[in-house]
Protein backbone atom coordinates (compact mmCIF):
# COMPACT_ATOMS: atom_id res chain seq x y z
CA UNK A 1 0.00 0.00 0.00
CA UNK A 2 1.50 3.27 -1.11
CA UNK A 3 -0.97 5.73 0.29
CA UNK A 4 -3.94 5.87 2.64
CA UNK A 5 -6.64 8.55 2.76
CA UNK A 6 -9.20 8.74 5.51
CA UNK A 7 -12.27 10.93 5.86
CA UNK A 8 -14.30 10.85 9.08
CA UNK A 9 -12.90 7.48 10.08
CA UNK A 10 -12.84 7.14 13.87
CA UNK A 11 -10.83 10.10 15.18
CA UNK A 12 -9.47 11.06 11.74
CA UNK A 13 -11.29 13.91 10.07
CA UNK A 14 -9.14 14.15 7.02
CA UNK A 15 -5.86 12.31 6.62
CA UNK A 16 -3.55 11.56 3.76
CA UNK A 17 -0.39 9.56 4.35
CA UNK A 18 2.22 7.81 2.20
CA UNK A 19 3.95 4.64 3.31
CA UNK A 20 7.24 2.85 3.02
CA UNK A 21 6.93 -0.39 1.04
CA UNK A 22 8.76 -2.22 3.80
CA UNK A 23 8.26 -1.10 7.38
CA UNK A 24 5.99 1.57 8.85
CA UNK A 25 5.88 2.47 12.52
CA UNK A 26 3.10 4.47 14.16
CA UNK A 27 4.17 5.84 17.53
CA UNK A 28 2.23 7.95 20.01
CA UNK A 29 0.46 7.91 23.34
CA UNK A 30 -2.53 5.72 24.13
CA UNK A 31 -5.82 6.83 22.62
CA UNK A 32 -4.24 8.97 19.92
CA UNK A 33 -5.41 6.79 17.02
CA UNK A 34 -2.54 4.45 16.16
CA UNK A 35 -4.66 1.33 16.15
CA UNK A 36 -7.34 3.17 14.16
CA UNK A 37 -4.89 3.41 11.27
CA UNK A 38 -4.33 -0.33 11.30
CA UNK A 39 -8.06 -0.86 11.56
CA UNK A 40 -8.66 1.35 8.52
CA UNK A 41 -6.23 -0.73 6.48
CA UNK A 42 -7.82 -3.94 7.71
CA UNK A 43 -11.30 -2.65 6.91
CA UNK A 44 -10.26 -1.79 3.39
CA UNK A 45 -9.10 -5.38 2.85
CA UNK A 46 -11.81 -7.31 4.70
CA UNK A 47 -14.81 -4.96 4.45
CA UNK A 48 -15.24 -5.08 8.19
CA UNK A 49 -13.49 -4.40 11.48
CA UNK A 50 -11.03 -6.83 13.01
CA UNK A 51 -12.59 -6.17 16.41
CA UNK A 52 -16.19 -6.76 15.42
CA UNK A 53 -16.90 -3.04 15.73
CA UNK A 54 -20.00 -2.06 13.77
CA UNK A 55 -19.89 0.56 11.04
CA UNK A 56 -21.76 3.14 13.08
CA UNK A 57 -18.99 3.18 15.66
CA UNK A 58 -16.37 3.76 13.00
CA UNK A 59 -17.74 7.11 11.96
CA UNK A 60 -16.11 10.16 13.52
CA UNK A 61 -18.35 11.75 16.13
CA UNK A 62 -20.69 14.25 14.55
CA UNK A 63 -20.28 12.89 11.01
CA UNK A 64 -22.69 10.60 9.19
CA UNK A 65 -20.36 8.76 6.81
CA UNK A 66 -16.76 7.66 6.46
CA UNK A 67 -14.49 7.00 3.54
CA UNK A 68 -11.27 5.00 3.29
CA UNK A 69 -9.11 5.09 0.21
CA UNK A 70 -6.00 3.02 -0.34
CA UNK A 71 -3.63 3.10 -3.26
CA UNK A 72 -2.05 -0.31 -3.41
CA UNK A 73 -0.02 0.26 -6.53
CA UNK A 74 0.24 2.93 -9.17
CA UNK A 75 -2.91 1.71 -10.88
CA UNK A 76 -4.68 -0.07 -8.07
CA UNK A 77 -7.07 1.84 -5.87
CA UNK A 78 -9.64 0.59 -3.36
CA UNK A 79 -12.25 2.90 -1.89
CA UNK A 80 -14.75 2.18 0.88
CA UNK A 81 -17.70 4.57 1.16
CA UNK A 82 -19.89 3.87 4.13
CA UNK A 83 -23.03 5.61 5.38
CA UNK A 84 -24.00 3.38 8.31
CA UNK A 85 -27.48 1.92 7.95
CA UNK A 86 -27.81 3.33 4.44
CA UNK A 87 -24.95 2.52 2.15
CA UNK A 88 -21.82 0.42 2.14
CA UNK A 89 -19.92 0.50 -1.10
CA UNK A 90 -16.51 -0.83 -2.07
CA UNK A 91 -14.90 0.24 -5.31
CA UNK A 92 -11.82 -1.13 -7.02
CA UNK A 93 -10.38 1.28 -9.55
CA UNK A 94 -13.68 3.17 -9.61
CA UNK A 95 -15.76 0.06 -10.31
CA UNK A 96 -18.14 -0.84 -7.50
CA UNK A 97 -18.40 -4.44 -6.33
CA UNK A 98 -21.84 -6.02 -6.65
CA UNK A 99 -21.23 -8.00 -3.51
CA UNK A 100 -18.75 -7.11 -0.81
CA UNK A 101 -17.56 -10.69 -0.45
CA UNK A 102 -16.05 -10.51 -3.92
CA UNK A 103 -13.47 -8.14 -2.51
CA UNK A 104 -12.44 -10.29 0.45
CA UNK A 105 -9.14 -12.02 -0.29
CA UNK A 106 -8.23 -9.64 -3.11
CA UNK A 107 -5.80 -7.92 -0.77
CA UNK A 108 -4.79 -10.48 1.84
CA UNK A 109 -4.15 -9.15 5.33
CA UNK A 110 -3.15 -10.44 8.77
CA UNK A 111 -3.64 -8.32 11.87
CA UNK A 112 -1.97 -9.16 15.16
CA UNK A 113 -3.41 -7.48 18.26
CA UNK A 114 -3.09 -7.95 22.04
CA UNK A 115 -6.69 -9.29 22.10
CA UNK A 116 -5.56 -12.30 20.09
CA UNK A 117 -5.10 -14.23 23.32
CA UNK A 118 -8.90 -14.58 23.24
CA UNK A 119 -8.22 -17.28 20.67
CA UNK A 120 -7.21 -19.43 23.58
CA UNK A 121 -9.10 -17.98 26.52
CA UNK A 122 -12.52 -17.50 24.90
CA UNK A 123 -15.02 -20.00 23.50
CA UNK A 124 -14.81 -21.96 20.27
CA UNK A 125 -16.36 -19.11 18.26
CA UNK A 126 -13.05 -17.21 18.26
CA UNK A 127 -11.17 -20.21 16.94
CA UNK A 128 -13.73 -20.86 14.21
CA UNK A 129 -13.43 -17.20 13.29
CA UNK A 130 -9.68 -17.64 12.89
CA UNK A 131 -10.14 -20.60 10.54
CA UNK A 132 -12.96 -18.90 8.63
CA UNK A 133 -10.98 -15.68 8.30
CA UNK A 134 -8.08 -17.54 6.70
CA UNK A 135 -10.20 -19.67 4.39
CA UNK A 136 -12.40 -16.76 3.33
CA UNK A 137 -9.35 -14.92 2.11
CA UNK A 138 -8.30 -17.95 0.10
CA UNK A 139 -11.58 -18.91 -1.48
CA UNK A 140 -14.69 -16.85 -2.13
CA UNK A 141 -16.64 -20.09 -2.43
CA UNK A 142 -15.90 -20.90 1.19
CA UNK A 143 -17.34 -17.64 2.44
CA UNK A 144 -20.41 -18.08 0.27
CA UNK A 145 -21.02 -21.56 1.67
CA UNK A 146 -20.50 -20.31 5.20
CA UNK A 147 -22.98 -17.50 4.71
CA UNK A 148 -25.54 -19.88 3.24
CA UNK A 149 -25.08 -22.26 6.15
CA UNK A 150 -25.44 -19.48 8.71
CA UNK A 151 -28.56 -18.08 7.06
CA UNK A 152 -30.28 -21.47 6.95
CA UNK A 153 -29.21 -22.11 10.54
CA UNK A 154 -30.71 -18.80 11.66
CA UNK A 155 -34.01 -19.62 9.96
CA UNK A 156 -33.99 -23.11 11.46
CA UNK A 157 -33.41 -21.72 14.95
CA UNK A 158 -36.11 -19.09 14.47
CA UNK A 159 -38.47 -21.84 13.33
CA UNK A 160 -37.62 -23.97 16.39
CA UNK A 161 -38.28 -21.01 18.63
CA UNK A 162 -41.59 -20.24 16.93
CA UNK A 163 -42.65 -23.87 17.24
CA UNK A 164 -41.70 -23.87 20.91
CA UNK A 165 -43.98 -20.91 21.45
CA UNK A 166 -46.95 -22.22 19.51
CA UNK A 167 -46.51 -25.79 20.71
CA UNK A 168 -46.98 -27.16 17.19
CA UNK A 169 -43.92 -28.97 15.86
CA UNK A 170 -43.75 -28.93 12.08
CA UNK A 171 -41.43 -31.81 11.30
CA UNK A 172 -41.52 -31.19 7.56
CA UNK A 173 -40.27 -27.64 7.90
CA UNK A 174 -37.35 -28.82 10.04
CA UNK A 175 -36.65 -31.51 7.46
CA UNK A 176 -36.57 -28.81 4.80
CA UNK A 177 -33.93 -26.90 6.75
CA UNK A 178 -31.96 -30.07 7.43
CA UNK A 179 -31.82 -30.75 3.72
CA UNK A 180 -30.50 -27.27 3.04
CA UNK A 181 -27.75 -27.54 5.66
CA UNK A 182 -26.17 -30.75 4.38
CA UNK A 183 -24.26 -29.58 1.32
CA UNK A 184 -22.78 -26.39 2.84
CA UNK A 185 -21.88 -28.24 6.05
CA UNK A 186 -20.02 -30.93 4.17
CA UNK A 187 -18.16 -28.38 2.06
CA UNK A 188 -17.11 -26.40 5.13
CA UNK A 189 -16.11 -29.50 7.08
CA UNK A 190 -13.90 -30.77 4.27
CA UNK A 191 -12.31 -27.35 3.76
CA UNK A 192 -11.58 -26.88 7.47
CA UNK A 193 -10.16 -30.37 7.83
CA UNK A 194 -7.86 -29.93 4.87
CA UNK A 195 -6.81 -26.51 6.10
CA UNK A 196 -5.84 -27.66 9.60
CA UNK A 197 -3.78 -30.52 8.21
CA UNK A 198 -1.82 -28.20 5.93
CA UNK A 199 -1.59 -25.35 8.41
CA UNK A 200 -0.25 -27.33 11.35
CA UNK A 201 3.34 -27.86 10.17
CA UNK A 202 3.65 -24.17 9.26
CA UNK A 203 2.42 -23.21 12.71
CA UNK A 204 4.75 -25.64 14.48
CA UNK A 205 7.71 -24.22 12.61
CA UNK A 206 6.90 -20.68 13.73
CA UNK A 207 6.35 -21.73 17.31
CA UNK A 208 9.78 -23.36 17.40
CA UNK A 209 11.41 -20.14 16.24
CA UNK A 210 9.50 -17.87 18.62
CA UNK A 211 9.81 -20.05 21.70
CA UNK A 212 13.38 -21.13 20.99
CA UNK A 213 12.32 -24.69 20.44
CA UNK A 214 10.69 -25.27 23.81
CA UNK A 215 7.69 -27.62 23.70
CA UNK A 216 5.74 -29.62 21.17
CA UNK A 217 2.56 -27.86 20.14
CA UNK A 218 -0.44 -28.89 18.09
CA UNK A 219 -3.92 -27.88 17.02
CA UNK A 220 -6.59 -30.55 16.71
CA UNK A 221 -9.73 -30.00 14.68
CA UNK A 222 -12.76 -31.22 16.58
CA UNK A 223 -16.00 -31.72 14.69
CA UNK A 224 -18.93 -34.05 15.21
CA UNK A 225 -18.96 -34.55 11.47
CA UNK A 226 -15.78 -36.58 11.90
CA UNK A 227 -17.74 -39.69 12.86
CA UNK A 228 -21.20 -39.17 11.50
CA UNK A 229 -23.06 -37.40 8.73
CA UNK A 230 -24.89 -34.19 9.57
CA UNK A 231 -28.08 -35.86 8.42
CA UNK A 232 -27.78 -38.45 11.19
CA UNK A 233 -26.61 -35.91 13.73
CA UNK A 234 -29.61 -33.68 13.12
CA UNK A 235 -31.93 -36.65 13.43
CA UNK A 236 -30.31 -37.87 16.66
CA UNK A 237 -30.52 -34.42 18.21
CA UNK A 238 -34.10 -33.73 17.16
CA UNK A 239 -35.57 -33.96 20.65
CA UNK A 240 -32.75 -31.92 22.14
CA UNK A 241 -33.16 -29.23 19.49
CA UNK A 242 -36.89 -29.09 20.16
CA UNK A 243 -36.40 -28.59 23.88
CA UNK A 244 -33.52 -26.11 23.63
CA UNK A 245 -35.10 -24.39 20.61
CA UNK A 246 -31.85 -24.20 18.73
CA UNK A 247 -29.65 -26.40 16.57
CA UNK A 248 -27.24 -28.32 18.77
CA UNK A 249 -25.14 -30.17 16.18
CA UNK A 250 -23.34 -28.95 13.11
CA UNK A 251 -20.23 -27.20 11.91
CA UNK A 252 -21.23 -24.13 13.92
CA UNK A 253 -20.10 -26.11 16.96
CA UNK A 254 -16.67 -27.12 15.60
CA UNK A 255 -13.59 -26.34 17.65
CA UNK A 256 -9.86 -26.23 17.35
CA UNK A 257 -8.16 -27.65 20.45
CA UNK A 258 -4.74 -26.27 21.23
CA UNK A 259 -2.21 -28.62 22.78
CA UNK A 260 1.11 -27.85 24.41
CA UNK A 261 3.47 -30.58 25.61
CA UNK A 262 0.60 -33.06 25.32
CA UNK A 263 -1.77 -31.01 27.51
CA UNK A 264 -4.56 -28.52 26.78
CA UNK A 265 -2.98 -25.08 26.41
CA UNK A 266 -5.84 -23.32 28.15
CA UNK A 267 -5.20 -25.14 31.41
CA UNK A 268 -1.51 -25.87 31.28
CA UNK A 269 0.04 -22.99 29.36
CA UNK A 270 1.78 -20.10 31.12
CA UNK A 271 1.03 -16.50 30.11
CA UNK A 272 4.27 -16.39 28.18
CA UNK A 273 3.57 -19.62 26.37
CA UNK A 274 0.08 -18.42 25.56
CA UNK A 275 1.36 -15.23 23.98
CA UNK A 276 4.00 -17.04 21.94
CA UNK A 277 1.44 -19.60 20.86
CA UNK A 278 -1.00 -17.00 19.58
CA UNK A 279 1.71 -15.01 17.86
CA UNK A 280 2.95 -18.14 16.11
CA UNK A 281 -0.63 -18.87 14.99
CA UNK A 282 -0.96 -15.45 13.42
CA UNK A 283 2.44 -15.49 11.76
CA UNK A 284 1.68 -18.94 10.43
CA UNK A 285 -1.59 -17.57 9.07
CA UNK A 286 0.45 -14.96 7.27
CA UNK A 287 2.85 -17.54 5.85
CA UNK A 288 0.01 -19.84 4.84
CA UNK A 289 -1.86 -17.09 3.01
CA UNK A 290 1.37 -16.05 1.33
CA UNK A 291 2.07 -19.58 0.09
CA UNK A 292 -1.45 -20.26 -1.09
CA UNK A 293 -2.10 -16.92 -2.74
CA UNK A 294 1.45 -16.42 -3.97
CA UNK A 295 1.07 -12.86 -2.80
CA UNK A 296 2.31 -11.30 0.42
CA UNK A 297 -0.45 -10.22 2.79
CA UNK A 298 -0.18 -6.89 4.58
CA UNK A 299 1.00 -7.47 8.12
CA UNK A 300 -0.52 -5.25 10.83
CA UNK A 301 1.13 -5.52 14.25
CA UNK A 302 -0.68 -3.71 17.03
CA UNK A 303 1.18 -3.05 20.25
CA UNK A 304 3.69 -5.83 19.77
CA UNK A 305 5.53 -5.13 23.04
CA UNK A 306 2.45 -6.30 24.84
CA UNK A 307 3.22 -9.80 23.69
CA UNK A 308 6.97 -9.90 23.82
CA UNK A 309 9.90 -8.43 25.68
CA UNK A 310 12.52 -6.26 24.03
CA UNK A 311 14.78 -9.10 23.10
CA UNK A 312 11.99 -11.12 21.53
CA UNK A 313 10.72 -8.13 19.58
CA UNK A 314 14.19 -7.63 18.13
CA UNK A 315 14.28 -11.30 17.23
CA UNK A 316 10.84 -11.13 15.67
CA UNK A 317 11.55 -8.05 13.59
CA UNK A 318 14.76 -9.68 12.45
CA UNK A 319 12.75 -12.72 11.42
CA UNK A 320 10.11 -10.69 9.64
CA UNK A 321 12.53 -8.62 7.65
CA UNK A 322 14.88 -11.53 6.95
CA UNK A 323 12.14 -13.62 5.46
CA UNK A 324 10.80 -10.70 3.50
CA UNK A 325 7.37 -10.39 5.01
CA UNK A 326 6.40 -7.73 2.55
CA UNK A 327 4.86 -4.59 3.92
CA UNK A 328 4.54 -4.26 7.69
CA UNK A 329 2.72 -1.75 9.89
CA UNK A 330 3.58 -1.59 13.60
CA UNK A 331 2.27 0.53 16.47
CA UNK A 332 4.02 1.30 19.75
CA UNK A 333 3.57 3.74 22.60
CA UNK A 334 7.28 4.42 23.10
CA UNK A 335 8.83 6.56 20.48
CA UNK A 336 12.39 5.32 20.75
CA UNK A 337 12.02 1.73 21.85
CA UNK A 338 10.83 0.55 18.47
CA UNK A 339 13.07 2.81 16.46
CA UNK A 340 16.23 1.50 18.05
CA UNK A 341 15.36 -2.04 17.18
CA UNK A 342 14.09 -1.25 13.73
CA UNK A 343 17.16 0.74 12.75
CA UNK A 344 19.31 -2.34 13.09
CA UNK A 345 17.32 -4.33 10.57
CA UNK A 346 15.24 -2.27 8.24
CA UNK A 347 16.66 -0.63 5.19
CA UNK A 348 13.49 1.14 4.25
CA UNK A 349 11.31 2.32 7.09
CA UNK A 350 9.20 5.30 8.02
CA UNK A 351 8.15 6.53 11.43
CA UNK A 352 4.89 8.42 11.97
CA UNK A 353 4.05 10.23 15.18
CA UNK A 354 0.34 10.08 15.82
CA UNK A 355 -1.39 12.70 17.91
CA UNK A 356 -5.12 13.22 18.25
CA UNK A 357 -6.14 11.98 14.85
CA UNK A 358 -3.28 13.66 13.04
CA UNK A 359 0.13 12.58 11.89
CA UNK A 360 2.77 15.14 12.82
CA UNK B 1 -42.55 22.91 2.74
CA UNK B 2 -45.07 25.65 3.36
CA UNK B 3 -48.40 25.24 1.59
CA UNK B 4 -50.76 28.20 1.39
CA UNK B 5 -53.68 25.81 1.59
CA UNK B 6 -54.54 22.99 3.95
CA UNK B 7 -56.47 21.36 1.11
CA UNK B 8 -53.32 21.07 -0.93
CA UNK B 9 -51.37 19.94 2.10
CA UNK B 10 -53.80 17.12 2.76
CA UNK B 11 -53.69 15.97 -0.85
CA UNK B 12 -49.89 16.04 -0.84
CA UNK B 13 -49.83 13.97 2.35
CA UNK B 14 -52.17 11.44 0.75
CA UNK B 15 -49.84 11.01 -2.21
CA UNK B 16 -46.71 10.71 -0.09
CA UNK B 17 -48.29 7.72 1.67
CA UNK B 18 -47.69 5.81 -1.57
CA UNK B 19 -44.43 3.95 -2.11
CA UNK B 20 -41.77 5.76 -4.12
CA UNK B 21 -43.42 9.17 -3.89
CA UNK B 22 -41.77 11.97 -1.97
CA UNK B 23 -43.06 15.40 -1.11
CA UNK B 24 -41.86 17.10 -4.27
CA UNK B 25 -43.35 14.50 -6.60
CA UNK B 26 -46.58 14.58 -4.60
CA UNK B 27 -46.79 18.34 -4.94
CA UNK B 28 -46.21 18.11 -8.68
CA UNK B 29 -49.05 15.63 -9.01
CA UNK B 30 -51.39 17.77 -6.94
CA UNK B 31 -50.60 20.93 -8.91
CA UNK B 32 -51.14 19.00 -12.12
CA UNK B 33 -54.59 17.93 -10.94
CA UNK B 34 -55.43 21.55 -10.09
CA UNK B 35 -54.59 22.56 -13.66
CA UNK B 36 -56.88 19.87 -15.05
CA UNK B 37 -60.69 20.11 -15.08
CA UNK B 38 -62.34 18.87 -11.88
CA UNK B 39 -63.65 15.86 -13.75
CA UNK B 40 -60.18 14.37 -14.05
CA UNK B 41 -59.74 14.28 -10.31
CA UNK B 42 -63.18 12.83 -9.81
CA UNK B 43 -62.59 10.05 -12.29
CA UNK B 44 -59.23 9.41 -10.73
CA UNK B 45 -60.53 9.08 -7.19
CA UNK B 46 -63.57 7.12 -8.30
CA UNK B 47 -61.39 4.59 -10.09
CA UNK B 48 -59.32 4.07 -6.99
CA UNK B 49 -62.27 3.78 -4.62
CA UNK B 50 -64.09 1.43 -6.97
CA UNK B 51 -61.01 -0.72 -7.42
CA UNK B 52 -60.35 -0.95 -3.73
CA UNK B 53 -63.98 -1.66 -2.85
CA UNK B 54 -64.51 -4.39 -5.42
CA UNK B 55 -61.17 -6.12 -5.80
CA UNK B 56 -61.14 -9.69 -4.56
CA UNK B 57 -58.70 -12.51 -4.23
CA UNK B 58 -59.52 -15.52 -6.34
CA UNK B 59 -60.78 -18.31 -4.11
CA UNK B 60 -58.83 -20.88 -6.09
CA UNK B 61 -55.44 -19.35 -6.86
CA UNK B 62 -55.39 -16.23 -4.59
CA UNK B 63 -54.57 -13.99 -7.52
CA UNK B 64 -56.32 -10.59 -7.61
CA UNK B 65 -59.68 -10.82 -9.29
CA UNK B 66 -62.84 -8.89 -10.11
CA UNK B 67 -65.01 -11.89 -9.37
CA UNK B 68 -65.00 -14.72 -6.86
CA UNK B 69 -62.87 -16.73 -9.28
CA UNK B 70 -60.30 -14.97 -11.46
CA UNK B 71 -60.24 -14.74 -15.23
CA UNK B 72 -57.30 -17.11 -15.54
CA UNK B 73 -58.92 -19.86 -13.47
CA UNK B 74 -62.25 -19.58 -15.33
CA UNK B 75 -60.75 -19.40 -18.82
CA UNK B 76 -61.54 -22.56 -20.79
CA UNK B 77 -58.40 -22.01 -22.84
CA UNK B 78 -56.10 -22.55 -19.88
CA UNK B 79 -54.85 -25.96 -18.89
CA UNK B 80 -55.90 -26.42 -15.28
CA UNK B 81 -53.80 -29.56 -14.94
CA UNK B 82 -50.62 -27.52 -14.78
CA UNK B 83 -50.26 -25.25 -11.76
CA UNK B 84 -47.49 -22.68 -11.49
CA UNK B 85 -46.65 -21.75 -7.90
CA UNK B 86 -45.48 -18.16 -7.38
CA UNK B 87 -44.75 -15.91 -4.43
CA UNK B 88 -46.76 -12.83 -5.30
CA UNK B 89 -49.31 -11.38 -7.68
CA UNK B 90 -46.53 -9.49 -9.39
CA UNK B 91 -44.92 -12.79 -10.37
CA UNK B 92 -48.20 -13.82 -12.04
CA UNK B 93 -48.09 -10.63 -14.08
CA UNK B 94 -44.44 -11.19 -14.98
CA UNK B 95 -45.06 -14.73 -16.20
CA UNK B 96 -48.24 -13.70 -18.04
CA UNK B 97 -46.22 -11.05 -19.83
CA UNK B 98 -43.99 -13.75 -21.32
CA UNK B 99 -46.95 -15.39 -23.04
CA UNK B 100 -45.20 -18.74 -22.58
CA UNK B 101 -47.44 -20.29 -19.97
CA UNK B 102 -50.87 -21.72 -20.59
CA UNK B 103 -51.60 -23.31 -17.23
CA UNK B 104 -53.03 -21.81 -14.06
CA UNK B 105 -51.42 -20.26 -10.98
CA UNK B 106 -51.24 -20.55 -7.23
CA UNK B 107 -50.12 -17.45 -5.35
CA UNK B 108 -48.45 -18.27 -2.01
CA UNK B 109 -48.30 -14.73 -0.68
CA UNK B 110 -44.59 -14.94 0.21
CA UNK B 111 -41.95 -17.45 1.23
CA UNK B 112 -41.25 -19.24 4.51
CA UNK B 113 -39.04 -17.10 6.74
CA UNK B 114 -39.41 -17.66 10.49
CA UNK B 115 -37.06 -14.75 11.15
CA UNK B 116 -39.58 -12.42 9.53
CA UNK B 117 -42.34 -14.22 11.37
CA UNK B 118 -43.63 -15.95 8.24
CA UNK B 119 -44.34 -19.63 8.82
CA UNK B 120 -46.00 -22.15 6.49
CA UNK B 121 -49.37 -21.35 8.06
CA UNK B 122 -49.13 -17.74 6.95
CA UNK B 123 -48.92 -18.77 3.31
CA UNK B 124 -51.52 -20.31 1.00
CA UNK B 125 -50.04 -23.77 1.28
CA UNK B 126 -52.99 -25.64 2.74
CA UNK B 127 -55.26 -24.58 -0.12
CA UNK B 128 -52.57 -25.72 -2.55
CA UNK B 129 -52.42 -29.15 -0.96
CA UNK B 130 -56.18 -29.45 -1.24
CA UNK B 131 -56.09 -28.30 -4.79
CA UNK B 132 -53.50 -30.86 -5.76
CA UNK B 133 -55.23 -33.69 -3.92
CA UNK B 134 -58.81 -32.92 -5.02
CA UNK B 135 -58.45 -31.78 -8.58
CA UNK B 136 -56.67 -33.55 -11.33
CA UNK B 137 -53.40 -31.66 -11.27
CA UNK B 138 -50.69 -33.35 -13.28
CA UNK B 139 -47.80 -31.01 -12.87
CA UNK B 140 -46.75 -28.35 -10.41
CA UNK B 141 -44.13 -25.81 -11.48
CA UNK B 142 -42.26 -24.03 -8.72
CA UNK B 143 -41.55 -20.52 -9.98
CA UNK B 144 -40.03 -19.27 -6.72
CA UNK B 145 -37.01 -16.99 -6.22
CA UNK B 146 -33.70 -18.85 -6.00
CA UNK B 147 -32.96 -17.65 -2.47
CA UNK B 148 -32.43 -19.63 0.72
CA UNK B 149 -36.00 -18.88 1.82
CA UNK B 150 -37.28 -19.79 -1.63
CA UNK B 151 -35.46 -23.12 -1.50
CA UNK B 152 -36.93 -23.86 1.92
CA UNK B 153 -40.40 -23.15 0.58
CA UNK B 154 -39.92 -25.38 -2.47
CA UNK B 155 -38.55 -28.18 -0.29
CA UNK B 156 -41.43 -27.85 2.16
CA UNK B 157 -44.19 -27.78 -0.45
CA UNK B 158 -42.73 -30.68 -2.41
CA UNK B 159 -42.76 -32.81 0.75
CA UNK B 160 -46.38 -31.90 1.35
CA UNK B 161 -47.69 -32.73 -2.11
CA UNK B 162 -45.38 -35.48 -3.26
CA UNK B 163 -47.68 -38.27 -1.99
CA UNK B 164 -50.36 -37.26 -4.45
CA UNK B 165 -48.11 -38.44 -7.27
CA UNK B 166 -48.05 -35.08 -9.00
CA UNK B 167 -45.05 -34.17 -11.14
CA UNK B 168 -42.98 -31.44 -9.52
CA UNK B 169 -40.66 -29.20 -11.51
CA UNK B 170 -38.85 -25.92 -10.89
CA UNK B 171 -38.08 -23.18 -13.34
CA UNK B 172 -34.58 -23.46 -14.81
CA UNK B 173 -31.85 -21.52 -13.08
CA UNK B 174 -28.77 -20.44 -14.89
CA UNK B 175 -27.21 -18.12 -17.38
CA UNK B 176 -29.56 -15.35 -18.37
CA UNK B 177 -30.43 -14.85 -22.01
CA UNK B 178 -28.07 -12.36 -23.63
CA UNK B 179 -25.65 -12.75 -20.72
CA UNK B 180 -21.99 -13.57 -21.15
CA UNK B 181 -20.45 -16.55 -19.39
CA UNK B 182 -17.45 -14.57 -18.27
CA UNK B 183 -19.60 -12.31 -16.14
CA UNK B 184 -21.80 -14.99 -14.59
CA UNK B 185 -21.06 -15.65 -10.93
CA UNK B 186 -19.44 -18.99 -10.11
CA UNK B 187 -22.45 -20.39 -8.30
CA UNK B 188 -24.76 -19.78 -11.26
CA UNK B 189 -22.26 -20.98 -13.82
CA UNK B 190 -21.43 -24.09 -11.78
CA UNK B 191 -25.08 -24.90 -11.44
CA UNK B 192 -25.72 -24.33 -15.12
CA UNK B 193 -22.99 -26.81 -16.01
CA UNK B 194 -24.25 -29.37 -13.52
CA UNK B 195 -27.85 -29.10 -14.69
CA UNK B 196 -27.08 -28.73 -18.39
CA UNK B 197 -29.75 -29.49 -20.95
CA UNK B 198 -29.76 -31.67 -24.06
CA UNK B 199 -29.31 -29.50 -27.12
CA UNK B 200 -32.34 -29.03 -29.30
CA UNK B 201 -32.32 -27.54 -32.74
CA UNK B 202 -35.51 -25.74 -31.96
CA UNK B 203 -34.03 -23.95 -28.96
CA UNK B 204 -34.32 -20.30 -29.52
Amino acid sequence: MLELKLVNFKNYEDLRVSFSPQLNCFVGMNGMGKTNLLEAIYYLCMTKSNFGTNDRQMVRQGADFFRIEGNFAEQDKVVAKVIPGKQKKFERNDVAYDRLLEHIGEIPVVMIVPDDTQLVSEGSEERRRFIDNTLSQLETGYLKMLMTYNKVLKQRNAALKGMGKSGYYDDQLIQAYNGQLLAPADFIYQARKKFIAEFLPVFQRFYRVISNDAEQVAGVYVSKLENDSLENLLRENEQKDRILQRTTAGIHRDDLKFIIGGNPLRKFGSQGQLKSFVLALKLAQFEFLKQQKEKKPLLLLDDIFDKLDRYRVAQLIGLLLDQDFGQIFITDTHENRLEKIVEQYATNYRKFTVENGKII
Amino acid sequence: MNFSSTLIEEAVMAFTALPGIGKKTALRLVLHLIDQPGQTSEQFSEAIVKMRRNIKHCSICHNVSDAEICAICTSPKRNSQIVCIVETIRDVMAIEATGQFNGVYHVLGGVISPIEGVGPDDLNIESLEKRVHDKKVKEVIMAISPTIEGDTTIFYISKKIKDSGVNISTIARGISFGGELEYADELTLGRSIATRLPYQDTDK
